[in-house]
């Protein structure tokens, strides 16, 4: 059986407690409404309303995607696609200055790659002081250089983040787990500058229809009633004592176990093991008008397919994807940039199904504080990540330019 | 006024207008509730703490910052102490936000309200222009 997964989405992994998991799964997810009780109980303790802090922010993006050749992110994005909307709604209370907790919700619609509202994250922080914190519930994962905010459109120039790090197909799977981080600031001295580390753990939950199985059912196996299993991993970023310049690097590992998988053409019921392991090394320097940054990872990620009566069948990827980008503030309302990314699974077969490469030049303008729109070109050539085969019916092309226009407002 | 007299009243007006607002920033002070043990804070670490990258001043004293809502005064606080723009600031706050990584500081409408807050709140620091009466909280001295 082959699937056409590729790497640096995180895959599905570990069997063993396979019969657990969707208790587990349960259990975990029970933390989002208990995150959200809180939420909605602390007026009842407070002095007054307004002792709470409480705030609401939000935003929401429309894109346009259109392609010369090849259709992307599973749009019919060669006859122009407006089908990339994005609504948040964020809603925190602080009921005194170390303990906050926040509930945030999204619309996520990207052709037919995601269509529903989801809880970002749902979390209490607790912080103890600069050097000890600890967030628990749902949590943004905070691998990588913007893991944690490369689905906060709003913070950043680009309409895109490189994909060959930041699969826009892969949030459910990346960006947020059950669980906890702990973080914190260690001042090294004024000749060392600061170390921030993270540090995470707990488990991931996927359901039957993310678009995380897109590849998997395109190769024939449905997965119906997900995926779930453990994550953990560590960041430490160094704020070097030359400001504005941040060295860092991270490690997640993935273990997760797809209690049953159907292989459609005989209907063979199964299971799927994932492991995956990402070392990550991130630069970034920001001053004044201009920023560069660079980040190279290192997916190893295994799947095991077993059938009973037949023999496991185990896939290994091996991706090392990577980017460099630049960006100059023009004036306070005008930014342009461009970046450079690049992934190649070096298991796959020689052609264009075994890399993407892609040249992007964007440009941001903000209106006002609240108002922006967002232009961008991509020059992209292989066809490894986000073209799926149901939208590109005829075969890919080698080479495709992308055209992105979003606008976006949030308060 | 003849022509000539009029040229050189704008010209003096174009040099005197800079130094006019060299001295409006330098009328922002920085004040905190009365119970802070820090007494001085340096340039940087106002910036940290309401960038929101720290929240505790040298010496140990823990802050919470409070922002007066869009206006003149903020322009010139951000202008004098974070060299950023107002959209940007807030930019930078609300991806803490969408991130998960901290909530949005306290914002209130005036100068007056800043001074009452700060005054009632232990570990609270704002800004406000120095003309401002501020009866109950202590200024920062600028390190």
């Amino acid at each position: 059986m082959a699937t056409t997964l590729t790497q640096s989405q995180p895959l599905p992994i570990p069997i063993t407690w396979a019969k657990n998991l969707p208790t587990l799964g349960e259990a975990l997810r029970a933390v989002i409404p208990l995150i959200s009780s809180l939420l909605l109980a602390l007026p009842a303790c407070a002095q007054s309303l307004d002792d709470l802090n409480i705030q609401i922010h939000g935003f929401a993006v429309q894109g346009f995607l259109y392609t010369t050749s090849n259709n992307i992110f599973s749009t019919n994005s060669s006859d122009g696609s407006p089908a990339w909307t994005e609504d948040v709604l964020n809603i925190s209370a602080q009921p005194i200055p170390k303990l906050s907790v926040a509930v945030q919700g999204r619309y996520f619609l990207l052709g037919s790659m995601a269509n529903g509202i989801n809880i970002d994250y749902a979390a209490a922080d607790y912080k103890v002081n600069d050097r000890f914190g600890v967030r628990f519930g749902k949590v943004k994962t905070p691998s990588g250089l913007y893991n944690e905010t490369q689905d906060v459109s709003p913070s950043y120039l680009w309409a895109l983040l490189p994909q060959s790090i930041y699969l826009i197909g892969s949030r459910n799977s990346q960006l947020a787990h059950y669980g906890a981080v702990t973080y914190g600031t260690l001042d090294c001295g004024s000749r060392l500058g600061k170390l921030e580390y993270r540090a995470w753990a707990g488990a991931r939950v996927i359901g039957g229809d993310d678009s995380y199985f897109q590849d998997l059912r395109e190769a024939s196996v449905e997965v119906p009633s997900g995926t779930s299993g453990t994550v953990s991993g560590i960041a430490l970023h160094w704020l070097t004592p030359l400001r504005g310049l941040t060295l860092g690097a991270s490690d997640s590992e993935n273990q997760s176990t797809t209690a049953r998988v159907i292989y459609d053409p005989n209907g063979a019921l199964g299971t799927l093991t994932t492991t995956n392991n990402q070392p990550d090394f991130f630069a970034r320097f920001e001053r004044k008008r201009v920023l560069i940054a660079a980040e190279y990872d290192h997916a190893h990620t295994g799947l095991t397919f077993k059938f009973p009566s037949f023999p496991s069948e185990s896939y290994p990827f091996d991706v090392k994807p990577w980017f460099v980008m630049a960006s100059y503030r023009l004036t306070h309302k005008l930014n342009l940039g461009a970046y450079r990314s690049y992934t190649l699974d070096r298991d796959k077969p020689q052609g264009n199904g075994r890399f993407v490469r892609d040249w992007t030049i964007s440009s941001r303008y903000d209106f006002n504080g609240y108002l922006y729109a967002k232009a961008e070109e991509h020059f992209i050539t292989g066809t490894l990540v986000e073209f799926d085969q149901d939208h590109n019916p005829s075969g890919l092309k080698p080479s495709t330019q992308l055209t992105v226009l979003k606008i976006g407002v949030s308060f | 006024m003849k022509p000539i007299a009029r040229t050189l009243a704008c010209l003096a007006c174009a040099l005197i207008a800079p130094s006019i607002r060299a001295q409006a920033h330098g009328q922002i002070i920085v004040i905190a509730n009365p119970t802070l043990r820090a007494v001085t804070a340096s340039k940087s670490e106002i910036r940290e703490v309401f960038t929101g990258a720290t929240s505790t001043l040298k010496g140990g004293s823990r802050v919470t910052p409070v922002l007066l809502k869009s206006s003149s005064v903020t322009d010139e606080f951000l202008a004098q102490y974070l060299d950023e723009a107002d959209a940007t600031f807030r930019t930078r706050w609300r991806t803490l936000v969408f991130s998960g990584q901290s909530t949005m500081p306290r914002s209130v409408d005036t100068e007056a309200a800043v001074v009452t807050y700060v005054a009632h709140n232990p570990g609270a620091i704002g800004y406000i222009t120095r003309t401002t009466p501020h009866e109950g909280v202590k200024v920062l001295v600028q390190r």
